[in-house]
Order: C-alpha cells, then sequence, then structure tokens
C-alpha cells in the first residue's frame, strides 16, 4: 500500500463533496481517483492487463449509474452542453481538447515502450473438491467423510498426543523443505517454486478449510486439481506416493496444532 | 588457540571464579527455553541438542549439535565458545539456504530463554571455557579500487583459491574432498552468491567469518595483517557477488543477424540480457533430492531468423564428465542410495510444452503428464550432444533418436551449455516473435549422484523472443492523438451547432 497515493486520492474525494460537484464531476473524480489508486496505490503494481480490465469494469459501472435514471442523464447532458457551448469556458474547452490527445499519446507510448509481461494465470487457490477420491485402493467420500482420529482429541486425550507427535515426524521429514518451520510458506525451497507454498498461519487457508479437504489436498496435491488451479504449475506432492493415511492425518492435525487453528466444522444438519 | 586454551586451564586453577560472569538466566527462563525449543527446535536439533532430530537426515549442512559446543558464527576466538549475542543473532537471522530458519518473530525475551537452554546442552557454558570476550568488530572502510586489487591478492596469498577456487566458485581443488567436524560432505562457499552466505553477507559478516573462521567447518580463521589487507580482502570478496540474488520471472532472447552458432562459446551471447533462476531440490516425486547440487541458473538466449540459441550457465564445484546420466534413470527411495559403484555425470535439460499449447494448459511440471507432454533437449555432459526426449511424467519418456547441435565447456568451476534449435520444428513448439515459449530447466549434479528425478529444477518460466525491429512509437503516438483530438473537435461542432442558440 502506498499511503500517500490513498490519503492524496481521499482528499480529493472531500474536496469534490465540498465544491458540491455535480453527478458527471463525481462520475469522473471516483474514475480518476481509482485509476490513479489502483497505478500508483498497490504494491506490488499490478499487471497492466488486470488494470485495463478492473478500469474497464468502472467505466461501465459509472455510466450505468450516469444513464440510469432521467434525471441523472439530464443532469449530465446539461452539464456538458453547457461547458461546450458557454462562452466563459472556452479556455478551458481549449484546453481539454489539447490535452486529451496528448494523455491518450503519452499512453500509446507508455504501452509501447514497457518491458513485455508474460502472462499471468489466474488461479483458483481452493476449487470444488470431487465427491470422492480413491487414496491407495480404498475410496474416501470428501463431503461426508471425516478424520478419523480427531475424537481422540477429547476420548483419548494420549493417544491424540501421539498421532500429533507422529505428524511431528511426518511434517519435519517432508513438508518443512517447502511450507517452513513457522508454517508460513517460507521454506528453504519456497523461493524458487510459483506458486509458493501455502502459508498455513493465514487465515485464508486451513483456518477456513474442512479436514476432509486437507486429506484431498494432502493426498492427490499438484496434480488432482482440477484445471482451474493449475495443477501443472503446484509443486504440492501428492503424499499417497509416499505416506500412509494415517501418516497423512497425523500431519493435517499436526498442521492445526502448531499454529493454533482449529479446522472448519461441517454444518450438523438438524 | 592451544596457548589461549593452557592460559585459561591455569587461570581457572588460579582463580576458580574464572566463570563467575556466565549467564546462565534463571530456572525460569530455561524452562520456558526448554518448552519453546521443544515445540520449535527439537525436530531438527535433536531432544537432547545433538543435532539428531526426526529431520537431521535431510538437511545438509545438518542442524548443529550443541553438546559440542562448536559454533560456526561467533565474534569471539577461533575455537572459543560464541558470546551470548552471537547466539541471539543466529536464531534471529538463521542460515540462509540451509535448513535453519530465521525466527524474527520471536520476542527478545523468548530468544534469550532458548539461548539459556542451549546452553545447557554443553558443559563447556558451565566450565572453565565459558567466559568469553567478544573480539573487536571495527566498522568497514569505504570501498575503493585499489583495495579490491590489493584484496585479489590477499586472496591467492592466504589460498583462499584452495578451497574457494581462482574466480571464487567453490571450485578449489580441495572442494571435493572437504567435511566439517561431523564427517559431514561440505562444500566450499561460492563466494559469487553473496546472498547465501550462511553467516550474512554484509561487509562486517565476511570479516567476522575469515577473523574468527567457521568452527566444525573446514573453514579456517585467518590473521591477516596489517589491517588494511583484511579489509582489501573483506572488499575483494564483496566484489565477487552482487548484492542480492534478483531472480528472473522470464529470460528475454534477443535477435540477431549472425549465425547462431553453439561452438562460438560465451562470448556470442554477450549482447543478450542474463536472466537468473532460483533452483531447488525436486522434492516431490521420488527420488527427492534434499540438497541439490546448484542453488542457481544463468539463461542467455539470442536468435535470428531461422534459428534460436540457449546458452545456460551455473557453478559447479567440479565437472563431472566420467559416468552415465538421464532424465529417467532409476533413482532408490531417499536415503537408500548406498551403492555407489556407478558414477553419475553431470547434465542439464531444457524443457518445453510439446505441439503449439493448444491444449488448454501447461504439461506438469515434472517431465509433463499423460495428457500434455513436453519436449525435453537433455545433455549428459559425459558426451557432446543434446538429445530430444518426449515426456509424458517421470517415469514415462522416450528418447526420439533426434538430437539439437551443442556445446558443452567448463572453466573455473563454471559451466556453459549452448544448445540450437530450428525456430519451427514439426512438433515441437514454435519459437514465435514477441511471444512467451514456457519453459523450464533442470540440472543434474554428478557429483551429489543425481540423476533421474534426484535433480535440481527452477518452477515454470517463460522465454520472451524479442522482435527483430521494435516498432517505433511515434507513429502510433501522433495517430491516436490526432483521432482523439479529431473526435474531440467533431464532438465539440456537433454540440455547439445543436445548442449554441439555447444557451445564448
Ligand atoms: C515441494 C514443495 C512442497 C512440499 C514438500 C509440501 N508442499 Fe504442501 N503445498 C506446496 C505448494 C506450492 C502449495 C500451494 C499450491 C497448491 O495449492 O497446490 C501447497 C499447498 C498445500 C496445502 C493446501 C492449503 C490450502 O490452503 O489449500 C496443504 C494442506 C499442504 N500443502 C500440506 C502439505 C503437507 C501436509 C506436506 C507434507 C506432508 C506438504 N504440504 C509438503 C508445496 C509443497
Ligand atoms: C528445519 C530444521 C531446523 C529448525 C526447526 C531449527 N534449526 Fe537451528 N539449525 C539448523 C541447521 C541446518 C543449522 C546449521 C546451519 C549451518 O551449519 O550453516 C542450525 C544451526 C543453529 C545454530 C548454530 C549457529 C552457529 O553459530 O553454529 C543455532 C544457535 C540454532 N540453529 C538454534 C536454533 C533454535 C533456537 C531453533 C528453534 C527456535 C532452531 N535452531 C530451529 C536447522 C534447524
Ligand atoms: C580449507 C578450505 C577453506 C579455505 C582455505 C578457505 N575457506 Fe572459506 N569456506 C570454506 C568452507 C567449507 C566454507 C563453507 C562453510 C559452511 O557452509 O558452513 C567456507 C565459507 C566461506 C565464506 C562464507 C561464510 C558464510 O557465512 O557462509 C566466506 C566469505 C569465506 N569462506 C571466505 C574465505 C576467505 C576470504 C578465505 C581465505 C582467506 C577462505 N574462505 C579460505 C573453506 C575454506
Amino acid at each position: 500500500m502506498n499511503l500517500l497515493v490513498i490519503l492524496a486520492i481521499i482528499a480529493a474525494w472531500i474536496g469534490l463533496r465540498f465544491l458540491k460537484a455535480n453527478s458527471l464531476a463525481w462520475a469522473a473524480g471516483i474514475w480518476v481517483g481509482l485509476y490513479v489508486g489502483l497505478s500508483y496505490g498497490i504494491n506490488p503494481p499490478l499487471p497492466s492487463s488486470i488494470l485495463s480490465m478492473f478500469m474497464a469494469i468502472i467505466t461501465l459501472a459509472l455510466v450505468t449509474y450516469l444513464t440510469a435514471g432521467n434525471d441523472r442523464m439530464k443532469e449530465m447532458a446539461d452539464t456538458i452542453v453547457t461547458f461546450v457551448v458557454d462562452k466563459r469556458y472556452t479556455g478551458a474547452l481549449i484546453g481539454v481538447l489539447i490535452a486529451l490527445p496528448l494523455l491518450v499519446s503519452f499512453k500509446v507510448y507508455l504501452n509501447m515502450t514497457q518491458a513485455p509481461e508474460p502472462p499471468i494465470s489466474g488461479r483458483t487457490i481452493h476449487p470444488v473438491p470431487p465427491n470422492t477420491i480413491t487414496v491407495n485402493g480404498s475410496p474416501f467420500n470428501i463431503v461426508e467423510g471425516h478424520n478419523p482420529y480427531r475424537e481422540l482429541e477429547s476420548s483419548d486425550p494420549d493417544a491424540f498426543a501421539l498421532h500429533l507427535e507422529n505428524g511431528r515426524r511426518v511434517y519435519y521429514q517432508n513438508c518443512v523443505f517447502c511450507h517452513g518451520d513457522n508454517m508460513e510458506g517460507d521454506g528453504q525451497f519456497a523461493h524458487g517454486l510459483d506458486p509458493i507454498p501455502a502459508n498455513f498461519q493465514d487465515a485464508t487457508t486451513i483456518a477456513m478449510l474442512q479436514e476432509s479437504y486437507l486429506y484431498w489436498r494432502v493426498a492427490k496435491g499438484g496434480p488432482g486439481l482440477p484445471s482451474e488451479s493449475t495443477p501443472w504449475l503446484s509443486a504440492m506432492p501428492a503424499w499417497e506416493n509416499f505416506l500412509t493415511e494415517e501418516e497423512m492425518w497425523d500431519v493435517i492435525m499436526f498442521l492445526y496444532d502448531y499454529t493454533g487453528q482449529r479446522p472448519r466444522v461441517s454444518e450438523e444438519v438438524h | 588457540m592451544k596457548t589461549l586454551a593452557t592460559l585459561l586451564t591455569l587461570l581457572y586453577f588460579v582463580a576458580p571464579s574464572a566463570a563467575q560472569n556466565v549467564d546462565l538466566g534463571t530456572d525460569a527462563q530455561r524452562e520456558a527455553g526448554r518448552l519453546m525449543y521443544n515445540a520449535k527446535c527439537s525436530h531438527c536439533h535433536g531432544a537432547r541438542g545433538a543435532g539428531d532430530g526426526a529431520a537431521t537426515a535431510f538437511l545438509r549442512p545438518a542442524p548443529r549439535d550443541f553438546t559440542t559446543g562448536t559454533f560456526k558464527f561467533r565474534t569471539t576466538e577461533n575455537g572459543e565458545l560464541p558470546t551470548d549475542e552471537d547466539i541471539r543473532r543466529s536464531i534471529r537471522q538463521g542460515m540462509p539456504y540451509t535448513g535453519m530458519p530465521p525466527w524474527p518473530q520471536l520476542s527478545e525475551q523468548e530468544v534469550d530463554n532458548l539461548m539459556y537452554y542451549i546452553k545447557t546442552f554443553s558443559d563447556f557454558f558451565s566450565g572453565p571455557f565459558a567466559e568469553v570476550t567478544a573480539l573487536d568488530m571495527p566498522s568497514p572502510p569505504s570501498i575503493t579500487d585499489e583495495s579490491i586489487v590489493r584484496g585479489r591478492e590477499v586472496f591467492l596469498e592466504n589460498s583462499c583459491i584452495d578451497c574457494h577456487g581462482n574466480l571464487g566458485r567453490g571450485d578449489g581443488p580441495s572442494g571435493p574432498t572437504l567435511t566439517d567436524q561431523w564427517d559431514i560432505p561440505i562444500r566450499a562457499a561460492d563466494l559469487t552468491k553473496r546472498w547465501t552466505f550462511r553467516g550474512g553477507s554484509t561487509r562486517s559478516d565476511i570479516y567476522r567469518t575469515f577473523t574468527t573462521g567457521l568452527d566444525g567447518s573446514p573453514m579456517p580463521a585467518f590473521d591477516i595483517q596489517p589491517i588494511e589487507d583484511q579489509w582489501a580482502l573483506v572488499n575483494y570478496v564483496h566484489s565477487l557477488s552482487r548484492d542480492e540474488a534478483d531472480y528472473s520471472t522470464y529470460a528475454t532472447s534477443v535477435f540477431t543477424t549472425a549465425a547462431i552458432d553453439p561452438s562460438a562459446g560465451a562470448d556470442a551471447f554477450s549482447a543478450a540480457p542474463e536472466a537468473f533462476f532460483a533452483m531447488v531440490g525436486q522434492v516431490i516425486e521420488p527420488g527427492r533430492s534434499f540438497f541439490p547440487g546448484v542453488n542457481g541458473l544463468a539463461v542467455r538466449a539470442m536468435h535470428n531468423a531461422d534459428h534460436i540459441g540457449i546458452m545456460l550457465q551455473w557453478n559447479d564445484m567440479s565437472a563431472d564428465t566420467d559416468g552415465i546420466n538421464g532424465p529417467g534413470l532409476e533413482v532408490p527411495i531417499w536415503p537408500n542410495d548406498t551403492d555407489t559403484t556407478q558414477a553419475f555425470s553431470d547434465a542439464v535439460a531444457i524443457q518445453f510444452p510439446s505441439g503449439d499449447g493448444s491444449g488448454g494448459g501447461l504439461p506438469y511440471l515434472l517431465f509433463g503428464d499423460v495428457s500434455n507432454s513436453v519436449d525435453l533437449w537433455f545433455a549428459d555432459l559425459s558426451t557432446p550432444r543434446a538429445d530430444h526426449y518426449v515426456g509424458n511424467g517421470s517415469g514415462n519418456l522416450t528418447a526420439s533418436g533426434m538430437d539439437y547441435e551443442t556445446s558443452a565447456s567448463y572453466e573455473d568451476g563454471q559451466w556453459t551449455v549452448i544448445i540450437k534449435r530450428d525456430r519451427t520444428l514439426d512438433g515441437q513448439i514454435t519459437f514465435e516473435d514477441a511471444a512467451f515459449a514456457p519453459v523450464l530447466f533442470s540440472v543434474w549434479d554428478g557429483f551429489s549422484r543425481e540423476r533421474g528425478n534426484r535433480r535440481g529444477l527452477t518452477s515454470w518460466t517463460y522465454l520472451y523472443l524479442e522482435p527483430a525491429e521494435t516498432e517505433s512509437p511515434l507513429g502510433p503516438m501522433a495517430m491516436y492523438g490526432l483521432i482523439t483530438l479529431l473526435l474531440g473537435l467533431g464532438a465539440t461542432t456537433l454540440i455547439r451547432r445543436k445548442y449554441s442558440n439555447v444557451s445564448a
């Protein structure tokens, strides 16, 4: 976030409010403000293709807003007409007529001289899983299935602790290289992977997922993802090639234990 | 060092309270340290601090064994224990490019507690040698060209090249034989990649490294006089590398009218910009490589109307040209790789999606998948060729019998491999102007017995072909500017015509 830019935009908008600007001026103000904010207010900067996409959407929204309702339509038309026709504004009009082409040329210049940008893959991070998967020959229902060891947490804490301990071993022998010692997705190989390994401390990963969903992600890894999740890029291994089902559940429980997150539970049907 | 130890022993008997000033923390601090250590550190450093945690077999360098009192990163004399602040610093900053992470998220107290607890693993911390004083670490003087030139001489005079190699690429003649105190093979640092320095990459860090040595590793302490020469050496080592890795997201191939000739060597590529890609171990499918021999790959490319040449360069401790290699060779499940009768050669591969890529997505990063194949240009550097393989996954590679024009050379610790192809070739990717071709690189280090799935690799990245002529922006600028002007004038005229009488 570039705070200065954001503040400047907000200040400009407040200014518009005080000037009692009409809806056309507001629309222009919002458009320019968002454009500046999106181009210069965010770090790292948005790729230009994305920026144009956003601006197209914003333009569409503003036009719809302005043309919805006859009052606003009329107000807008009146404003434009007065500006063009009224002698008081001739100077400004000439200014605009000269400035616009210059702006357009400048934009063309920027577009043509900027470094080319590699294609970006819009990737779905948490796609809908299949209903059932087969892990090492045994079927598992992701919708209805659950972690068979989770109940030990209350029924047999000692046995549960052993599962956690085993999960810890599995983690340090298999996952730490990518997901990191503090589980922030910054293990020693993470810098060479794109997409980067998931950050389990973050609220948007395991904290909002069910254990059966994780089981699918752990067992099937990148290759098990549907195509909207660009499975060809994901370095997440398919752990059924290395681990037993119990080991996979144990490491999942360890992820929650270490980060202090709780798995999402499926809503009970009453 | 010996005399120092004797002196200290003497002191101990003369004044048994020598260790009085040693701060071992309170019971509460050590207990808090123990709990945190068991939660965050013990699976690498071992429950008793002996460096024998569950992860140890997968890490090189291995997690430190704290029972011997040997520490690499110290501001104290060679062979001495570290200061408390040295241990704190190691915990906070970690050791880049090893399994030891930085722990910036821990509070001062937590780091203190851990430090006190670590000290309980070795009796040395409560014994006669426990009291240490930090050496004076002067602040670095400014860098001058003369000092860098002088530094090169100091580098040679002190035989740094025996281990680090003539140009510092970690390829000195003793390199392949080096082991640490625990008999684990260790590599002399690649001084051209300062960002990988375990103890930090600033000039002060470099100064500390060679004045105090890295205990437990073959990296000795050097007493270089006068002090100007110490800083000359620091400045020279510092000058061998850029500050950061600056990993690239794509490589750019530049247009040339000259013929692409692999045998012309690296000089022919000097006009092309270097892209530097991170390379990490293949730890995704069985046959994993936990300590890959190569951690970065430099790529340059040039094309003319008909051909493209791609040059790959990486630093390697030794050129392994004996033995065999292949992308599909079997690798036993790690770590059961004990039969060492077969030697493996260094090798490199470039991977592109097959065909025109219209299949919707890319092939899977590890040599493709069943429905999307890759074309692999594989050069076993014990041969002068690069062979063409079609990959439908790691277990599913077929050599087509075709090969690419190639050259390979090894000099001062660096491999240079150049591979050439026609820009259009039946069934393989077409290299079009101004387009991004997806590409992925693999390197096998024969010394580390890498072959098949045990290798270093990049992620999918891109190769961009700069068009022969870049269009001047002036024409389009004028055109679009004019169109806008006309539109504006047109609109104004229209509106004025229609409304002038209304508002007048
Ligand atoms: C080679 C690196 C690598 C290793 C080793 C690895 N992962 Fe991953 N993992 C990734 C990457 C990259 C992602 C993110 C991309 C994706 O979603 O596939 C990921 C994603 C995940 C996710 C999905 C999180 C989410 O929010 O959807 C889970 C769960 C996971 N990993 C668990 C594990 C476990 C458990 C292990 C060890 C048994 C492990 N990973 C080992 C690279 C790795
Ligand atoms: C994933 C494994 C791993 C974890 C977890 C880990 N370390 Fe380490 N640690 C290492 C490795 C590997 C080294 C050796 C690095 C080297 O030799 O360059 C090391 C080295 C050290 C050193 C030695 C510095 C020196 O001067 O020699 C200290 C101190 C240390 N670790 C403390 C800790 C503490 C405290 C924790 C827990 C908060 C911790 N480590 C967690 C792997 C780990
Ligand atoms: C006997 C072999 C040997 C000699 C001689 C030697 N080094 Fe080293 N050096 C090593 C090894 C091995 C390492 C890697 C240690 C490690 O990774 O723990 C190393 C590491 C380094 C590092 C990186 C430290 C870090 O933080 O990772 C620097 C800088 C360095 N050496 C400089 C020098 C200089 C300057 C000289 C000559 C004055 C020199 N070395 C002589 C073996 C040697």
